[in-house]
């Protein structure tokens, strides 16, 4: 019904309407685009790494200054895993290889049979003579944990040992035998060929995150072997559990009891699992922040261009304001009209938006190898930016109802 | 009358203080967005050492197995003890170095001080000439030492600091990798941004500064373990001897070159090396053997993040919105200023002269957006910078970037400017005349 007289309004001066429509298109494109990009890095950044309670989780590193021989390092870990057990509040140890999100590991192609030439994935390698279903509370969806007689002592200056059962990953399960239901059993190689390692598959855990964490499956390419190794590195991990509420007490206490072990003569560092988790989501959270702080400057700048323009526009018209009051018109007509206005040029702000932030995405997928943008992040855009426009136009166009029809005609 | 118009302009920017501030505030939050994450793209690209950049080289061979290849795939970028001591002796270019990790603990002779650990890394003994890394005490070790693998050591100030106070620590003796190393020289204040002669194998293209120097012989006469990438692409036997015969890749290597016309010449000596090793049964995937200069380096290792460029990208997209938003505000500015058009123009101003005036006018406002610009920029670029210390090392803001904030605002706002102008020249001076 109004719509006519306001859109031949619109038509005689088209400059004012096109830059808020141009602002509204602008701000939809990139907030469309950013919403969608905060929103798959939070949740990849929420992936469950696989430990159950993690903030009861933290990693020694201990490195002694003389290490012997082989026996003696044996020895010197059976005997550190023995003072850390002893320490009051922890519930469980494991010496280990390497840590889920530190972001330093080992992978190795593995293959299903021997014939194959190329590895069909390179999963992490989790090496431990310990229980790493106990102590990370690993879930086993399928058959079982490592027992004593798994685990083989392994000189790695003199001897070519490797262990012959492992724990496998759902997901890297998965991605080797695709058809199998049950992988219990399976025989799975590291490397190819004649010298391809064979061992099988006791027990399945349902989630376990690499030391890389990458996106995608690929952050879930776990395997664990029971093994115990010397004259490997110098330095030797253990991943402990605290009693619920004691990690920083039990932390200190642990790092205290090798000190006293070895003398002094040792170097021990200690990280909780969450200090890994943050530096792992560091640099997303930090893109998350610079793009939520982005999107809410988009709306305020927007939403501040709306009010200027609204604003000029109730001064520019205060006679005609004046004049449409005195021939009848109620508070609420001269509302609806600039209300009405304003969702006339957001909407075709919003339409050239949809179109921008296809456009964008179509650019950031071929330049950034990002993701496609879901039609949802388009529709939520695209309603924020109607509800913008409306909150926006709203205090000018009050402004513009509250007109005297008396006071504004008198002048002229 | 540039300066008149110019003090008009400033003068004017009181004339509306509302509108004015927002204008400033606007574009100053677009620039300031652009500018700090153009500063890290910026700082992330950089030469980190332009005189010489063309002339550092980067071999890269491949000696992966041909079993399952196809070619176009890589195991890794880094090197095998075997291709690195030929390399090494090889002769090619002015300079050479092999370059790998080491970690280690370090016993202080100072009672005081617990048993600690320390990374460094292992080059020989060209690595200090070729990265010209600046000596505050002694120097490099010497070229017997170097062959021999003496037991000496360069520090960073910073931990010579930690072991021996204000102390010349030079001719001092560390206990490290337990062994006692003879300390040589003390480097301090080098930290290369991006750190170049690293990037691959190690703590990435930002990360901490080295501690500690050792021969390249010396690490591997102890039988220190790699810190950092290891990539075997087939299986090998036990034992360090092993290791250094395998084709496993762990090492970086840099050649400089006297002149960077000299690059056919060592990319020809390459090709004939690897066909020389082709004949020994090794490098059968035949692959292209490939040089890069420190730029070209820098490049491949894709430095530059992909987060930095999404960012930066944004950002841009954010101040255009800004500039479009400053356009609706300064001719809402200008139009309540035809009156005073019309009698200027109406005295006797040319057109030419209104669009310089409300050009320059424009021109303030984005100078003023500027220097709120740099503030909310080096503001924003702190904050980003306490996000960790990987990030702080790229959010140094230098001249250029100071120059580019100012520019960048100016020629904003005078873009801006450009419509609210030609509209404020088009009024008719009789019109606005008579209407008074």
């Amino acid at each position: 019904m109004e719509i006519k007289p306001i859109f031949s309004a619109l038509m005689r001066n088209k400059t004012g309407p096109i830059l808020v429509a141009v602002q509204v298109a602008l701000s939809l494109a990139i907030l469309a685009n950013a919403l969608h990009i905060v929103s798959v890095r939070q949740a990849v950044a929420a992936r469950p790494i696989g430990i159950a309670n993690e903030e009861q989780v933290f990693t020694l590193s201990v490195r002694p200054l003389t290490q012997g021989g082989h026996e003696e390092q044996l020895a010197t870990q059976r005997a550190q895993a023995a003072a850390l057990r002893a320490v009051p509040g922890i519930v469980s140890a494991a010496d280990i290889n390497q840590i889920p999100l530190s972001g330093s590991g080992n992978y190795n192609g593995v293959a299903s049979s021997r014939e194959q030439v190329r590895s069909i994935a390179s999963p992490t390698l989790y090496l431990t003579p310990d229980s790493l279903v106990k102590t990370w509370g690993l879930k086993l969806i399928e058959g079982r944990d490592f027992n004593a007689q798994d685990v083989p002592e392994i000189d790695a200056k003199t001897s070519k040992v490797f262990p012959s059962v492992v724990i496998v990953s759902k997901a890297i399960a998965e991605k080797v035998w695709p058809d199998a239901g049950s992988y219990v059993g399976k025989k799975l190689y590291f490397g190819t060929g004649a010298e391809a390692r064979e061992v099988s598959v006791v027990g399945v855990v349902e989630t376990l995150q690499t030391p890389g964490a990458a996106m995608g499956s690929e952050g879930e390419y776990s395997t664990m072997v029971p093994a115990r190794i010397t004259n490997s590195v110098r330095s030797t991990l253990y991943t402990l559990r605290a009693e619920p509420g004691q990690r920083d007490r039990a932390m200190k206490d642990a790092e205290q009891a090798i000190r006293k072990l070895h003398h002094g003569q040792v170097v021990v560092r200690s990280t909780t699992q969450s200090e890994e988790r943050d530096k792992r989501y560091r640099a997303d959270n930090a893109l998350c922040w610079m793009l939520i702080t982005v999107s809410v400057l988009l709306m305020v700048v927007t939403a501040s261009g709306i009010v200027g323009m609204a604003s000029l526009w109730v001064t520019q018209r205060r006679k005609q304001i004046g004049v449409r009051r005195a021939l009848g018109a109620r508070k609420i007509d001269i509302l609806r009209y600039f209300v009405t206005e304003n969702v006339m040029i957001t909407t075709t702000g919003i339409v050239g938006g949809l179109l921008g932030a296809l456009a964008l995405n179509q650019l950031l997928v071929s330049k950034l190898e990002l993701a496609r943008l879901p039609a949802e992040y388009m529709l939520l855009g695209a309603a924020a930016s109607w509800a913008l426009g409306i909150a926006a136009v709203y205090g000018p166009a009050w402004r513009a109802a509250s007109i005297s029809p008396a006071l504004a005609t008198r002048s002229a | 009358m540039f300066q008149y118009y110019f003090l008009l302009g400033v003068r004017s920017l009181r004339r509306n203080p509302v509108l004015t501030a927002l204008m400033v505030l606007i574009l100053a939050v677009g620039v300031a967005a652009s500018v700090s994450t153009l500063t890290i793209l910026h700082v992330m690209s950089g030469d980190p050492i332009p005189h010489k950049s063309e002339r550092l080289i980067v071999p890269r061979l491949d000696n992966g197995p041909t079993k399952g290849y196809t070619p176009g795939e890589r195991e890794g970028d880094e090197m095998s003890y075997r291709d690195a001591m030929n390399l090494l002796a090889s002769g090619q270019g002015d300079r050479r170095t092999a370059i790998r990790g080491v970690a280690g603990s370090i016993e202080p002779a100072r009672k005081d001080l617990p048993v600690f650990t320390a990374e460094g890394l292992s080059p020989t003994r060209d690595f200090f000439a070729m990265f010209e890394v600046p000596f505050v005490q002694g120097g490099p070790w010497s070229e017997a030492e170097d062959k021999a693998g003496a037991d000496v050591v360069v520090l960073s100030r910073k931990l010579a600091e930690r072991l021996f106070g204000n102390a010349n620590p030079v001719g001092q003796r560390v206990r490290m990798f337990g062994s006692d190393f003879a300390v040589v020289g003390v480097y301090g204040n080098w930290k290369p941004v991006p750190r170049y002669h690293r990037i691959i194998g190690g703590s990435g293209a930002f990360g901490d500064e080295d501690e500690f120097y050792i021969p390249f012989h010396s690490a591997v006469r102890h039988e220190l373990p790699q810190n950092g990438n290891t990539s075997c692409a087939s299986e090998r036997a036990p034992g360090y001897q092993a290791f250094l015969d395998s084709e496993c890749i762990w090492i970086q290597f840099w050649f400089e070159l006297h002149s960077a016309s000299d690059r056919p010449q060592l990319q020809s000596w390459l090709d004939a090396y690897a066909a020389e090793q082709r004949k020994l049964g090794r490098m059968q995937r035949a692959a292209p053997n490939d040089l890069f200069n420190v730029m070209e380096w820098l490049q491949e290792q894709k430095v530059v993040g992909k987060d930095s460029r999404l960012s930066a990208m944004l950002a841009f997209g954010f101040l255009l919105l800004c500039l479009v938003n400053t356009i609706g505000l300064l001719l809402a500015k200008f139009s309540v200023r035809a009156p005073e058009v019309g009698v200027r123009r109406a005295l006797g101003a040319s057109r030419k002269e209104i669009f310089t005036q409300f050009l320059i006018e424009s021109a303030v406002v984005g100078l003023a957006g500027g220097i709120l610009g740099l503030l909310l920029a080096l503001g924003a670029l702190a904050l980003i910078g306490s996000i960790s210390e990987q990030i702080a090392v790229t959010t140094k803001m230098d001249w250029v970037m100071l120059l580019v904030t100012f520019v960048m605002s100016v020629s904003a706002a005078m873009l801006a400017g450009l419509l609210p102008t030609w509209r404020a020249c088009q009024v008719t001076p009789a019109l606005q005349l008579k209407s008074q």
